[in-house]
């Protein structure tokens, strides 16, 4: 029982976090390899505002979104168009980026971990598990935010100009889509995503400025498992990553938290590489 | 293979060069010349490759990883002397690197990528769990046997490893070989076309660059004396590497020395003006900037500089 409400927990934390990598695949078919450094951006803005200045936290919130946002849509901006969609380089030069942001980090904070408070203190018992508010409210807030993306995507039109993009570049161009503004639209919108992702992963875990390297290695595995952007397959296999990770740890030994996730990307991409649910277009 | 005495001339100066440099500098800066000859060693393997056959790869610490611990288990917990345990770790990352080469049998560009990534990461977490009493779990290993004492001798045995490294990674590449090997990294399917087995080329390729990281990856652990899982696998180590290569210019041999050379003494060069956290920082986005503005690195930049000099000239001499 532990282990079921555990890994729920830890499931939506972990689709919370791959969305907005999923997205930007699906859309820009770019791996946007500076997608941890938006969980590191969003986990220090809200340490800044709301633990050092005080702020209201659910302000806090939202300013690491905001911030999470504006990066996103600079990095489209000053990195990912000028390279004109040359994969290689998109990807090279996103993981130059990823260091050089953690370096700034580094900068600013100090190389020294930093315990966030949690964002909604408190721990209740259900069924025997004790469950802290805060991991139960980060998981509420990723339903949320995940069953609002799903008929964002479905129902607006500009979801809807996304999934064309998606599929044809081209030819959603031809249908007076302009591919720019959306992908402008989702760089902005993953980046707001995996910053609110980090400021939970953050009072999850902890802020370091390397944090951003495990949300990244989840969200390819997500990614790359459930099939390219499909909002579907990356909930299902965020939660079979996070069952796996729970019972890992509980039952193997906490060491190996990582390995089996490891091994499912190297399994999957090497017998079935497109993804378990195949290349549903978001 | 096309040889010129220009050739011969270039690399007889670079070895000359390289050699004479211990008269002239100062220890501190031969150990940041040693560092910079290991990294132009990882940065060439890295490039044979994927500068070449364009498979990208995110896990080269993984195959180095490979060859460091295999000597360094050997030497220090099996006492087997340093001349068997360097062969067999080099044999090691050549199993190493079939590993990572089938999965390249079926998927590549950002897939192949991610996937080297998961492997690098999987043999980080892996070390530290299995076997602690051998590979010293998450501290790693000290008191390994050193092969070198003093910076000097470090020095020469090192840049001798770079040069053959090297000129023998330069000679492959002027065969048909490492022709067909830059053309699968151009378009696999024509060189499918032109009745030549990708899959020969492409395990070739990996059984080189594995050979290179293993045998640089044993003689760096011998020159360290000691070795940590969090320093190896490590993001920041791979971006090193990758960064020397592409800025140094890849698919070229002369370009991830440079590289190599280039990153290292950036580094050094910004410690006295930046002595923290943000050097990184600078050098980073140096790097960053380089790259968007010549994707083909500095020696794209020497060659453009060069041509425009002589075009200069030209120019001249005709008025």
């Amino acid at each position: 029982m532990q282990i079921i409400i555990q890994g729920l927990l830890l499931s939506g934390l972990y689709a919370l976090i791959a969305m907005g990598f999923t997205l930007i695949f699906s859309v820009g078919r770019v791996l946007n390899l500076a997608y941890g450094a938006y969980l590191l951006i969003g986990g220090y803005v809200y340490f800044t505002i709301s633990q050092t200045l005080g702020v209201p936290k659910l302000i806090g919130l939202l300013l690491a979104a905001v911030v999470g946002c504006l990066v996103g849509l600079l990095k489209y901006r000053l990195l990912v168009k000028p390279l004109k969609g040359d994969h290689v380089a998109v990807e090279i030069s996103t993981l130059i980026l990823a260091v050089v942001l953690q370096a700034g980090v580094v900068f600013l904070y100090g190389d020294s971990s930093k315990i966030l408070l949690p964002i909604v203190p408190g721990v209740t018992q259900v069924a025997g598990a004790s469950v802290t508010y805060n991991l139960l409210t980060a998981t509420i807030a990723s339903w949320a935010i995940l069953i609002g993306l799903y008929f964002f995507v479905r129902k607006t039109h500009v979801g809807r100009a996304m999934q064309a993009v998606s599929m044809d570049t081209k030819g959603a161009a031809i249908s007076g889509v302009d591919p720019d503004k959306i992908n402008m639209f989702t760089w902005g919108l993953s980046g707001a995503l995996g910053a609110t992702a980090g400021v939970f992963f953050a009072s999850y875990t902890q802020l370091s400025p390397s944090m951003w390297v495990a949300p990244l290695i989840i969200s390819v595995a997500v990614v790359i498992v459930g099939g390219i952007g499909s909002i579907i397959g990356t909930l299902i296999v965020a939660h079979i990553v996070g069952f796996m990770e729970v019972l890992a740890v509980s039952v193997i030994a906490p060491e190996l938290r990582g390995v089996f996730t490891m091994l499912l990307i190297i399994g999957v991409l090497v017998i079935r590489p497109q993804g378990l649910f195949g290349r549903e277009e978001l | 293979m096309n040889l010129r005495w220009t050739h011969v001339v270039m690399w007889l100066a670079f070895v000359a060069l390289m050699f004479a440099i211990p008269e002239f500098v100062s220890k501190g800066t031969l150990r940041t010349l040693i560092f910079a000859n290991f990294l132009a060693i990882f940065a060439i393997s890295w490039d044979v490759l994927s500068g070449r056959t364009g498979y990208i790869s995110f896990g080269h610490p993984f195959l180095i990883g490979i060859g460091a611990y295999t000597s360094a288990i050997l030497t220090k917990r099996f006492d087997v002397p340093i001349e068997f345990a360097i062969p067999a770790a080099v044999v090691m990352t050549m199993i190493g690197g079939i590993i990572v080469f089938l999965p390249a049998l079926r998927i590549k560009g950002s897939y192949f990528a991610l996937v080297t990534l998961a492997f690098m990461e999987l043999m980080y977490q892996l070390v530290q769990v299995i076997r602690p009493d051998l590979t010293g779990g998450t501290r790693g290993m000290s008191g390994v046997q050193t092969l070198t004492r003093g910076a000097v001798n470090g020095y020469y045995l090192s840049v001798s490893l770079m040069l053959a490294v090297a000129l023998s990674m330069w000679l492959l590449m002027r065969t048909q070989l490492g022709t067909a090997l830059s053309a699968v990294g151009m378009n696999e399917e024509s060189v499918r076309g032109s009745g030549l087995s990708t899959t020969k080329l492409k395990l070739f390729a990996f059984l080189t660059s594995a050979f290179v990281a293993g045998l640089g990856g044993a003689f760096y652990v011998h020159y360290l004396g000691s070795i940590a899982p969090r320093a190896l696998f490590d993001i920041n180590f791979l971006f090193t590497i990758i960064v020397a290569a592409l800025i140094g210019g890849a698919s070229t041999i002369i370009g991830p020395v440079i590289g190599a050379f280039f990153l290292t003494f950036l580094l050094e060069y910004l410690r006295p003006y930046l002595p923290g956290a943000e050097r990184y920082f600078i050098y980073g986005l140096i790097a960053l900037l380089l790259y968007m503005y010549e994707p083909k690195g500095l020696i794209a930049l020497i060659d453009k500089g060069w041509q425009r000099l002589r075009g200069a000239a030209d120019r001249k001499e005709t008025v």
